[in-house]
């Protein structure tokens, strides 16, 4: 989780970077009176590597896939109730007549 | 105690068998299309600030969302280790889920990021 996220948060600054030079190499167009025809290079190869970056945060981030299959050994049921050190099965409830056995009869 | 716990277990696992095939396991179905659904928005959240910048437009736009989706399933189908069936209960779901409702995120996210760039 955590080292995922912080390269999410990295790839997303680098795309705010690549977005900020495309905003200054459109102004610099402005001032040659150029046509844009495209980002540049750096620009291109700034948005490769937020996007890669940003890839790897939406993959990691969210979480695990967990198995389907019911017979799998990650879905198999061994947990055991906490307090198994206390079950008591020597007590006086023994003494007292069970409803169970009286219905029985 | 003991009892109490073990029949939740067994009420669950009963409808699980009432509900689903018998073999599948419905909550971790759940929790994996909710994974690869948070993946699949931030992805095309991310595409369509990078059409954006990259000053695409029209047919062009659509293409690219068309090879964002593609690389994020593959990275999905990756991320299961290729063994698609032990996590999902077919390829369509891998292939298909929540692409139309990245389409939306994504036409917002590349025209909120042209007109940004390009046209402020």
């Amino acid at each position: 989780m955590g080292v995922g996220f912080v390269v999410g948060v990295l790839g997303v600054l680098i795309l705010s970077h690549a977005a900020y030079s495309t905003i200054q190499y459109r102004a610099m167009l402005k001032i040659t009176e150029e046509e844009f025809s495209g980002p540049p290079i750096n620009v291109v190869v700034e948005l490769i590597a937020g996007l890669m970056l940003c890839m790897w945060a939406a993959l990691t981030v969210p979480g695990k896939f967990l198995s389907i299959l019911s017979h799998s050994d990650e879905n198999r049921v061994v947990a055991l109730p906490e307090n198994l050190d206390f079950m008591i099965f020597n007590h006086r409830g023994k003494a007292i007549p069970m409803g169970i056995d009286a219905k029985l009869k | 105690m003991a009892g109490r716990v073990d029949s939740d277990k067994v009420k669950e696992k009963a409808s699980d068998n009432l509900n689903d095939l018998p073999t599948f396991h419905a909550e971790n179905m759940q929790n994996n299309a909710k994974v690869m659904y948070y993946s699949r928005t931030f992805m095309s959240i991310i595409g369509g600030v990078v059409a954006g910048i990259l000053g695409l437009t029209g047919l062009m736009g659509f293409v690219f969302y068309f090879l964002i989706m593609g690389i994020t399933s593959v990275g999905l189908a990756a991320k299961a280790g290729f063994s698609i069936h032990s996590y999902f209960d077919s390829w369509n779901k891998i292939l298909l889920d929540g692409f139309f409702g990245g389409l939306m995120s994504f036409v917002l996210f590349w025209t909120f990021a042209y007109d940004i760039v390009h046209i402020f």
